[in-house]
Parts: structure tokens; C-alpha cells; sequence
């Protein structure tokens, strides 16, 4: 167990900024995702928490111990690697047991936490195998088997649902998060994909471009997004973000105008396609679009349209419903459920809506 | 698809045919005896299979069942070292060649450092220059060291040739090996034991195979050979064979000596083919 504090940490290969101030404490026994798009810094940082790779600048601290400059296995972590890497030329039980090289315990402690780590992952069966003879999943539990023997304080995981298919993506999803909350040990789990971070994780730490975007619970990161580009990376189909401007007490752009009060000027209005409703083109103040493609989705469609700028508008429809495409629809968003973004991505806290 | 699987056949069969036939030819060669040799046309088939001339090639008279006896051969001196020396100095520049190559293919193919571009492209440089460039510079430098003609300056030479082409080959290998170096730091492998337990068991396949490609490089080494050693105590089975060429042809003592230089690769291909099929076809990671 450990609460990891990464204070002002930096990372450069060359010129080339990889991680960029970055300033973020996780809690003892959390489940934190690091949620970005490929690049943008989550598993340097990963490999910065494990030792794998050293800080350029900043601190690491577990427990308020600086082990900015401690190698990887004093550390006291294990990490799962992306697609569950193994040492392919060694049985099963010795990859597990490779991970207690330099622990001090009896040999009768050693195979007791072998015999319970894999009764745990269900992967007794297979012990003497090598990691070839496996499929996806199974070289997967024993990753994970791998990683719980060494009862590390810190869990690493870098992407290691991303090589499965879906279905199994799904079981083992599930069966990761028990096991943590069962362990309750802390663990930072990078991922790529939105729908592993919602449901996975404690809380989510949004990073792009080598910095934190946003950190919080996946209903704060959805329904609270901090910046323009949490709000638009986070939900399926993704939020509409609308350039236009301020002023008067309306957000105009061409024909639309939506009743909302903040600073003038130019901003970007962001709202998730189940907070809009379609109506006539010619409603007044809705935005008028052209039907690009409905997606019927079986519990609900999709609608998305062209406005007249030419940005797709999704807006989430009844499930039996139809349109021609080309057909002219408007697209009326609720006020009250409206975000307001500035030039720079920052979100416009004091937005409320009015009564129109 | 009926189709397909025509022309693969047919190509197949180009291929065997290709490799095949020059090892038919002068097998048949070797078995032929010195009367039937001089026919014309020869037999396809050898009527009796005796062995005279390999015993004759090793320094043997040799009487045949018809009763005629072919005397041995003047170059059996030259063969007999030949296999001695070849065996020896190949077996050598295989161990030397893979105690440089291994740790130099390694850390080309898995660490960064600075000027490793410049450095590789040095290495690889060697494998383009062809034998032939540095062989008058080699031999005006050994004369003056008194190296011609010695062991040693051979394998010196054959290094030349073999460090830079195995370790292109193998660089490309190591590159393939999944990434463990990582999981190993986790695991608290220092750099040195982790290539010593993990990486080399791990690249067993393309090592064996470089092994094989060193020491069939100097087995067959001709050009320098020829100029460095050939009618001296280090002379090596290729120029050997080539005495047999001289003045007084001797065709069946010639494919004879062919089946002796042969053996040693056919070894070789029959105990580690699953080594090279495993290492040319599939990907080494796991």
C-alpha cells in the first residue's frame, strides 16, 4: 500500500517534451486511470512511476519517500506490460517465479503465494506451459498473477486489455477491478479507451499533449469536463463543440441561438448529443442542418447532420426514428445542459443559462 | 487455386532440380572409375560403386574389383591438411566471430546511444566491401608481418568477413526478440544478467544459426585463402581442391574431394534445420 505523489515531474527525449509539469497525487488504494490519446505522455509517466525510465525534472515520492532515483525492483511495484509481455522461453511457473528474485522470504512462503496467485487467477491448469502454448486472456491472468506474488505497493498497468478482443476486454475488465478492490492496492492503470477508464477507475487523469488535463471521477471528467478537450475526448458519440460567439446573452452561430449568460466574444459551446433536440429547420433559433447518416445503435440512433459550416452534429434520437439524408432538419440544444469553453480549451465557469 | 498450386510445383521442382543436380553430377563424377571417365559419353549412372577415390584423395592406392589399381593421389598431402586446418581454423573463427558479435548485435539491436547510426552503417559497410578490394593491401601488409601462410593470419582475415556479416544478421534478429529487457528491470535482472539468463537462451534459434553461417564462411573462404595460404602447411581444403585443376587434371579425385568439403554443412543443415526454419519463417516472438 502507498500513496504516490508526483511532484513538478518533466521528461524530455531530446527536444522533444514528453511529460510537462506535471503535478498529481494518488491515493492510497485508488484505482487511477490515465486516460489520453497515443503521445500524450500516459505511459512515460508510467514508466516514470516504475523506475523504467528517469525524470528529467520533478520528484516521485511514495509515502513521502523520494524514490525519484531508486531502481525499479527496490520500488517495490510490479507492472503489467502492453499485451501481457512474458519471457516467451520459460514455463509459466518460472515466469511467475522470476518476479520474488529478490524478496527475502522462505521457499515455503514462495509457493504458498505462488499456489494462491494462481488458484486466484484461475490459471493452475496451465503452470508448466510456456506463455505460446496460451491464448490473449490466459497470458493475461498470469501477467497478473505475475504482478500479485511480489504484494507490491504500487500496481502498473500500461494498456494491458488493449491486444484482447472485445468480449474477453469485457470479463477481464471486471475481474481486474475486483481483484484490486480485493487487494486494495493502489494501482495506475493506462489506458487509451474511454469506455475502460469510465468504468474502471476510482477517478480518471485526463493528459494530452505531455500535460494533465483534468483529474477526477469519471461522473466529474463527463459531466464536469474542465477543459474543451476532456469534454470532447470523453463520451460516445462524442460531445458537439461549436465555435461561435457571445453576446447579448445568446450564443450565435448562423442561425442558432441558445440562451446562455457569460463573457462575450468568442467561445465554443459543447453539448453531448442526448441534451439536444431535433426539430423543424425552420424553428427559431435552432441550428439548421442537413441529414448526413442515422446510426441505430438498437437501444437508440444516432443522428448526425451537417450544419452549414460544414461540422457533423450528432444528436442522440427515439430508436425507430428515420430521416432521408439530405433531408433539413434543426437541432435545438438545452440550454440548462450547455458547456462554454473560451479560445484556450478553458471552460467558462460562470456560464448559467437564462429563461429564454 | 488448382492453378496456383501448379506453378508452386512447378517452381518446387525448378528449385530441387537446381540444387540437386550439380551434387548428382559430381557424385557421379566421384564413382566413375578413371577408365569410364575418359568415355565419352559418360554413363549417367556409375556401374559399380566403389570407392576408390576418396581413398586415393586421402593417400591410398586403391585396387578395383576389375583388378586395375588407381594409384594415390599427389594432392592427397594438401587435402588431408586442407580438412585438418579447415576444421580447426573454422572452428575458431566461430567461436571469436560469435564472442564479438553476440554482445555487438545486441546493444545495436536494443540500446540507444550516440552515433550508433554512424557506427552501424560503418559495420554494415563491411559487408558490402567485396573481398577482392583489400585483398592486395592484406597481402603486401602480411608479407611484412611474415603472416602469409600461417593459421593465424587466416583467421585473422576470415574475421575480417564474418564479424560484420553476422553481426548484420544477427542485429536484425535481436531486434525481433520481444521487449523483456523492461520486465526484467522490473524483476531486478541487472543489464549483464539479463542478456546472460534471458536474452541468449531466448535467442538460442539465431544464435546457433549465426554460428553456422560463421563457420560455413571461413569453410568455404576461397579468395583470400588462395592468395594468403594456398600451397603452404596453413593451406585450407578449397584451394586444395583447386590443385586438381593443374596440369594433370584429375576429375574423379576432384568430385571426390567435393563430397569431403560437403560434409560438414550437410551436418550441419540436417541437425539445426529447425533452428533456421524456426529463425527465416516465423517471427521469434513467442
Amino acid at each position: 500500500m502507498a500513496k504516490i505523489d508526483l511532484v513538478k515531474l518533466r521528461k524530455t527525449f531530446g527536444a522533444y517534451v514528453a511529460v510537462e509539469g506535471l503535478d498529481l497525487k494518488i491515493n492510497d488504494g485508488e484505482f487511477l486511470i490515465m486516460l489520453g490519446p497515443s503521445g500524450c505522455g500516459k505511459t512515460t509517466t508510467l514508466n516514470m512511476i516504475a523506475g523504467l525510465e528517469s525524470a528529467t525534472a520533478g520528484d516521485i515520492l511514495f509515502d513521502n519517500v523520494n524514490v525519484t532515483d531508486v531502481p525499479p525492483h527496490e520500488r517495490n511495484v510490479a507492472m503489467v506490460f502492453q499485451s501481457s509481455l512474458l519471457y516467451p522461453h520459460i514455463s509459466v511457473r518460472r515466469n511467475i517465479e522470476t518476479s520474488l528474485r529478490h524478496t527475502t522470504i522462505s521457499d515455503a512462503e514462495r509457493k504458498r503465494r505462488i499456489a494462491e496467485a494462481a488458484k486466484m487467477l484461475e490459471i493452475e491448469p496451465f503452470m508448466d506451459k510456456l506463455p505460446g502454448q496460451l491464448s490473449g486472456g490466459q497470458r493475461q491472468r498470469v501477467a497478473t498473477a505475475k504482478a500479485i506474488v511480489r504484494e507490491p505497493s504500487v500496481f502498473l498497468l500500461d494498456e494491458p486489455l488493449s491486444a484482447l478482443d472485445a468480449a474477453l476486454r469485457l470479463s477481464l475488465r471486471s475481474e481486474l477491478v475486483n481483484l484490486q478492490k480485493r487487494l486494495g492496492t493502489t494501482t495506475v492503470f493506462v489506458t487509451h479507451d474511454q469506455v475502460e477508464a469510465m468504468t474502471m477507475g476510482d477517478r480518471i487523469a485526463v493528459m494530452n499533449s505531455g500535460r494533465l488535463e483534468q483529474i477526477g471521477t469519471p461522473d466529474e471528467i463527463y459531466n464536469s469536463p474542465s477543459t474543451v478537450f476532456v469534454a470532447g475526448f470523453l463520451g460516445s458519440p462524442p460531445m458537439n463543440l461549436l465555435e461561435g460567439d457571445l453576446a447579448g446573452g445568446f450564443f450565435r452561430r448562423g442561425g442558432l441561438a441558445v440562451p446562455v449568460q457569460g463573457p462575450g466574444g468568442k467561445v465554443t459551446l459543447g453539448v453531448r448529443p442526448q441534451d439536444v433536440v431535433v426539430t423543424e429547420a425552420t424553428a427559431p433559433g435552432a441550428l439548421p442542418v442537413t441529414v448526413y447518416a442515422v446510426e441505430h445503435l438498437g437501444r437508440e440512433s444516432v443522428l448526425i447532420a451537417d450544419d452549414e459550416h460544414g461540422s457533423k452534429v450528432r444528436a442522440l434520437v427515439a430508436p425507430g426514428w428515420h430521416a432521408r439524408v439530405g433531408e433539413k432538419l434543426g437541432i435545438v440544444p438545452d440550454p440548462a445542459r450547455c458547456l462554454l469553453f473560451d479560445t484556450n480549451g478553458a471552460r467558462i465557469y460562470e456560464t448559467v443559462a437564462r429563461a429564454a | 487455386m488448382a492453378k496456383r498450386s501448379i506453378f508452386l510445383y512447378l517452381a518446387i521442382a525448378v528449385a530441387i532440380v537446381w540444387s540437386i543436380f550439380p551434387i548428382y553430377w559430381f557424385c557421379r563424377m566421384a564413382f566413375l572409375t578413371p577408365n569410364e571417365i575418359r568415355l565419352f559419353p559418360q554413363p549417367f549412372v556409375p556401374h559399380v560403386f566403389e570407392l576408390g577415390t576418396l581413398y586415393n584423395i586421402f593417400g591410398y592406392d586403391y585396387e578395383y574389383a576389375a583388378g586395375f589399381v588407381s594409384g594415390a593421389s599427389g594432392q592427397s598431402n594438401q587435402i588431408i591438411r586442407g580438412v585438418f586446418n579447415g576444421l580447426f581454423m573454422s572452428g575458431i573463427v566461430t567461436v571469436i566471430t560469435l564472442f564479438i558479435v553476440v554482445p555487438l548485435a545486441y546493444v545495436f539491436a536494443r540500446m540507444e546511444f550516440r552515433h550508433k547510426e554512424k557506427l552501424l552503417f560503418a559495420v554494415l559497410l563491411a559487408v558490402a566491401l567485396p573481398p577482392v578490394s583489400t585483398l592486395i593491401p592484406f597481402y603486401s601488409m602480411y608479407v611484412q608481418l611474415g603472416l602469409n601462410g600461417t593459421r593465424f593470419g587466416l583467421i585473422v582475415v576470415t574475421l575480417t568477413i564474418t564479424v560484420p556479416f553476422v553481426a548484420w544478421m544477427l542485429i536484425g534478429y535481436f531486434r525481433n526478440l520481444p521487449p523483456i529487457e523492461r520486465l526484467a528491470r522490473i524483476d531486478g535482472y541487472s543489464r549483464t544478467s539479463c542478456l546472460l539468463t534471458l536474452i541468449l537462451p531466448l535467442a538460442k534459434s539465431g544464435i546457433a544459426v549465426a554460428a553456422v553461417i560463421a563457420f560455413l564462411f571461413s569453410w568455404n573462404e576461397y579468395t583470400y585463402a588462395l592468395v594468403l595460404v594456398n600451397g603452404t602447411s596453413a593451406n585450407t581444403l578449397p584451394t586444395a581442391i583447386s590443385g586438381f585443376l593443374g596440369q594433370y587434371p584429375e576429375p574423379g579425385n576432384l568430385a571426390a574431394s567435393v563430397i569431403v568439403t560437403i560434409i560438414p554443412p550437410a551436418l550441419f543443415a540436417y541437425f539445426l534445420q529447425r533452428h533456421v526454419t524456426e529463425m527465416s519463417l516465423v517471427d521469434p516472438v513467442r
